[in-house]
């Protein structure tokens, strides 16, 4: 008995091969990516039978031929990491394709085990397999389940186990046409004489890839005499049997599950139209399917940000009171500042959005388990492709308009390197919602008879940049084949519960995790930035000179307000302080209220002279330095060095934006609702800037969430930095197009 | 394709029957071949010797013979031209195949390829053009041979016009309605003969199971006019027309 044995899991997608890895192995996944690629790699250590198990759950694929980098990256799995058994999951209802994938993994001669999943759907469709007589005609332990109900799933482990301590593999051996078998045994024995470094291959397996025309086996074996023997066999094989080698091996695959299927698989009643086709029927409907796309995508929306607003307000609660606690429990200025201001307020800014993230990580996971992620792929295919990109790359490009972060995450479903790398550049040109409270400051002041539809260009301003974004990079940096759209549109399932908990749940984590450390890193940057160089001392107590009186004042004031038995009314004591004040005489009450409004006065001019020391700060800053040196490159774009500080703090999160600008003027916490900061803006700036400013805010490089996001879907530091210097870039020349055309004409 | 050297009829009919006993047993001997043709063992040698000399066998007394790369082409042009005559022989004047094998074999040699060409164009063309086909070729050796009217060719021309709007477009291949997949209309049926494309799309496509002789049933075209999708071996595949054009399908 072997010990620590490793199974891996292979399949179609849409196979039920991720339900039932989830079941195997619960929620102790270990997920990271292949080095190098973009394709996740997801591996599990559990105890079974007081043994050590490795289940690797592969990529879903088709097949095994090299022309995807998922295939590629499954097929390297199994021949270089020599798994003690590869567990085939199999769609049922769907088992001639599936098979295809099943017959490729007999070739490679390793320890397998077939799981019929999805039975149930099979019943339903009439289909009857006779499992002995298949299994005993591949040579394979087969065994039936339904995943998404947990029936079976144990005895996987306990078949895998067996079929991984079995010495022999009595597969049938496919054999090709007679032209096509001469030259697989005559370039195999080619291969035994010339070729090094083969030990974990299969001779004949190789050979037979050579003659598919494999990339990649290509590069195993460069041996010239090979390549020869291959030349000779493709003209050869296209005379006798007037097809490409490739063809007539697929072919011959087909030919050979066809002969297995018809022996023992019957179907009984032939399903044409089942549930899934009249639902298709209405939601891919000529007419009605658009509209119906974009009425969900709006309740989708809807309903995150109005599930999520209660659980949003909480955590600014939460996070409100720990700064209040910090606040008094740290004496040290600078430590207090460090953890009040940038630690919870950074991070707070940032965990705050989380509940509406969740939700939409729920609805996609609804959405995609239930199949109509599929449908909305097909029915935008047709725009996406005259960009250049593939109809799955609509999702991430909706998701969005909500936030970059999940939208991100959901380019996973694209196939094709490329594609992915694309859609994850263009991806924050959509307006996300953490960029709306800027246009929600700045439309009212500047725009105000105008504001729907001032926004609506805004909007549509990223979609046009990110279309023509896309079609450049397309030709230039990343050229490349697109992804064919050949795509299978799996039949309509109900999600589980605890499929779709467990997607949002990785998720989630996800973004905590890897988002969170670098925004706390980030946060703490930033806060560094907009505190250093302190402003010294002597200039603070310049400004402070009469903040002494006026405290004296109001001590004094308020004294005299006890004496008179006056108490000043606030939110809390409104009935108390009416029922106390009516006890006082008419005289008494006039002198107190008039010592009210000078005590309030007072609080106003200490109000403002901390402002203007919050605002004199900022400047003597770091923050501020950068933007006053920064500020002849952002006058051609009409900024000027407040804006510029304002931007750089909008780097941790867009909305922070908002907040600096009300430092920035001197109106200490300020909110995009706030009148006073408009004023502020209409009296240093023109409409123009205005909107250049949204522009700018726009299109410049997305948060540090999803820069984070980025490095990691991406798997590499290097197209982070692209698009985030890239970003601004486009929003310099942009803003700069759009700010000095406007100057012509005012 | 012409030869680089002029061979006589005789060494022709050689060469050819090589190729063929080549291609039913691997190895030729003298005797074979003097048996299918009905000759000398001494005439096999004193053509084989010729053969040899040419450059298009590989010859040495007592051994097995073979074809060189020359001698293979020049016999599979020979089988060519024969094929092509028959064809026209059969389909065009409906003569009957023993009588056509026998004719082509005398009519094979000495002809330019320009005009084995010619004939096998008409013969292709008598097939597909709408105005033409089988039925215009025998036609001409039945009725028009008897009585020559109005009536009887008006009848003949309005029964192809209706065939024209039937079939859009009728190609060689015994009859049956070839077209592309992405000229398939929803609700129609029809069956892979033939895969056109190269590749990443080709892999794409017969790992999905469309391989020949798969069954495909068009459902529908998405809202904006493409993709299209289709049920093949009992699940939902959509399809770009354009990759949808590289396979060639018969309707059902």
């Amino acid at each position: 008995m072997k010990e620590n044995l490793t199974i891996a899991l292979a399949g179609n997608p849409n196979s039920g091969k991720t339900t039932i890895y989830n079941a195997l192995t619960g929620a102790r996944q270990h997920i990271g990516n292949y080095p190098g690629v973009t394709v996740e790699k997801k591996e599990s250590i559990i105890t079974y039978n007081n043994q050590q198990l490795k289940i690797i759950d592969l990529p879903g694929t088709y097949s095994l031929t090299a022309y995807s980098v998922e295939e590629v990256v499954a097929r390297n799995v199994i021949i270089n990491e020599k798994p003690d058994v590869v567990v085939d999951i199999i769609d049922s209802s769907n088992l001639e394709r599936n098979l295809y994938l099943a017959v490729q993994l007999m070739e490679l001669r390793i320890p397998l085990v077939f799981v019929f999943n999805m039975k149930d759907m099979a019943q339903e469709m009439g289909i009857k397999i006779d499992i002995k007589s298949l299994s005993n005609l591949f040579g394979v332990p087969i065994i039936e389940t339904v995943g998404s109900k947990g029936d079976g799933i144990k005895n996987i482990l306990d078949e895998a186990l067996k079929a991984a301590n079995m010495p022999d593999i009595k597969y049938p051996v496919i054999t090709y046409d007679k032209v096509i078998e001469k030259y697989v045994n005559s370039v195999e024995e080619l291969i035994k004489q010339h070729s090094t470094n083969i030990e974990n291959y299969n001779t004949r397996w190789l050979a037979v890839k050579l003659l598919e025309g494999d990339k990649d086996v290509m590069q195993v074996i460069p041996s010239p005499i090979i390549q020869e023997e291959i030349k000779r066999a493709n003209v050869d094989i296209n005379e006798m049997l007037g097809d490409s080698p490739e063809t007539a091996i697929a072919s011959a695959r087909y030919g050979f599950i066809s002969g297995a299927c018809q022996e023992c698989v019957t179907t009984t009643v032939e399903a044409r139209h089942n549930m899934s086709d009249a639902i298709d029927s209405v939601l891919v409907n000529r007419v009605l399917g658009i509209p119906i796309f974009l009425g969900l995508m709006y309740l989708v929306f809807h309903l995150t940000f109005t599930l999520g607003d209660p659980f949003m307000g909480f955590i600014e609660q939460f996070f409100g009171f720990l700064g209040e606690k910090a606040n008094v429990l740290i004496t040290h200025d600078l430590l207090r500042s460090l953890i009040v201001d940038g630690i919870i307020g950074g991070v707070g800014g940032v965990i705050v959005f989380l509940p509406n993230i969740i939700f939409l990580f729920i609805a996609i996971a609804i959405l995609e388990a239930s199949g109509y992620m599929a449908r909305v792929a097909f029915i935008m295919d047709k725009v996406m492709h005259k960009i250049g990109l593939h109809g799955k790359s609509f999702i991430p490009f909706l998701i969005g308009f909500g936030c970059s972060v999940p939208a991100i995450m959901a380019t996973r479903t694209l196939d094709n390197q490329r594609d992915r790398i694309l859609t994850m550049l263009v991806t924050p040109f959509m307006s996300c919602g953490a960029r709306l409270p800027i246009y929600l400051l700045i439309i009212p002041a500047f725009f105000d008879k105008n504001q729907a539809l001032v926004l609506w260009v805004v909007y549509l301003i990223g979609i046009v940049i990110a279309i023509v974004i896309a079609k450049i990079l397309g030709m230039t940096v990343l050229k490349g084949e697109s992804a064919p759209f050949v795509m299978e549109l799996p039949p309509y399932r109900i999600p589980t519960l605890k499929g779709v908990l467990m997607q949002m749940w990785e998720r989630s984590w996800l973004y905590l995790k890897k988002a969170g450390t670098i925004i706390l890193f980030v946060s703490i940057v930033m806060w560094a930035l907009t505190v250093f160089p302190l402003f010294p001392e002597n200039k603070v107590a310049e400004y402070e000179k009469g903040l002494s009186e006026l405290e004296q004042i109001i001590e004094e004031k308020t004294a005299e307000l006890v004496k008179i038995g006056y108490v000043v009314m606030t939110d809390e004591n409104m009935q108390e302080a009416e029922s106390i004040n009516s006890k006082l005489s008419d005289r008494e009450l006039a002198k107190a209220e008039k010592i009210a409004v000078e005590i309030e006065e007072a609080n106003m001019q200490i109000d403002e002279i901390n402002n203007k020391v919050a605002e004199a700060e900022l400047e003597y800053s770091a923050a501020g330095r950068i933007g006053k040196f920064i500020e002849p490159v952002l006058a051609p774009i009409g900024f000027d060095w407040k804006i510029g500080t304002a931007l750089i703090g909008a780097f941790a999160a867009k909305e922070v934006f908002v907040a600096q600008m009300g430092i920035v003027y001197s109106l200490g916490e300020a909110g995009e609702d706030s009148e006073a900061l408009r004023d502020k803006l209409r009296e240093n700036y023109s409409p123009l800037v205005g909107f250049a400013i949204m522009v700018f805010a726009l299109l410049s490089a997305p948060c540090m969430a999803t820069f984070a996001i980025v490095k990691r879907e991406s798997n590499s530091w290097k197209w982070a930095f692209f698009q985030f210097f890239g970003m601004t870039a486009v929003a310099y020349i942009v803003t700069f197009i759009i700010y000095q055309t406007g100057r012509l004409f005012m | 394709m012409y030869l680089s050297e002029e061979l006589t009829s005789s060494l022709e009919d050689y060469l050819e029957t090589i190729y063929l006993i080549i291609s039913e047993k691997e190895a030729v001997r003298p005797k074979d071949i003097a048996k299918r043709m009905n000759v000398s063992n001494a005439s096999v040698t004193g053509a084989l010797k010729t053969l040899a000399n040419k450059g298009m066998i590989n010859y040495a007394p007592y051994d097995v013979i073979t074809l060189t790369n020359e001698g293979r082409m020049a016999a599979m042009d020979v089988l060519r031209r024969h094929e092509l005559l028959k064809d026209f022989l059969v389909k065009v004047l409906g003569i009957s195949v023993e009588e056509a094998d026998k004719a082509a074999c005398a009519m094979e040699h000495g002809i330019s390829v320009e005009i084995i060409d010619k004939l096998a164009r008409f013969a292709e063309f008598i097939e597909i053009c709408p105005r033409g086909g089988e039925d215009w070729a025998n036609g001409k050796i039945s009725h028009c041979d008897k009585t020559v009217s109005l009536e009887v060719c008006q009848e003949c021309i309005s029964s192809v016009s209706d065939k024209v709007h039937k079939n859009h477009c009728k190609q060689l291949q015994g009859g049956r309605i070839v077209k592309k997949l992405n000229d398939v209309r929803p609700g129609e049926r029809c069956k892979v003969v033939k895969i056109t494309s190269k590749g990443n799309l080709f892999k794409r496509i017969t790992e999905m199971g469309l391989t020949t002789g798969t069954v495909i049933e068009v459902e529908r075209v998405a809202p904006l006019g493409d993709p299209v999708e289709m049920k093949v071996k009992g699940y939902h595949l959509s399809l770009r027309k354009d990759e949808a054009s590289k396979i060639e399908v018969e309707m059902i």
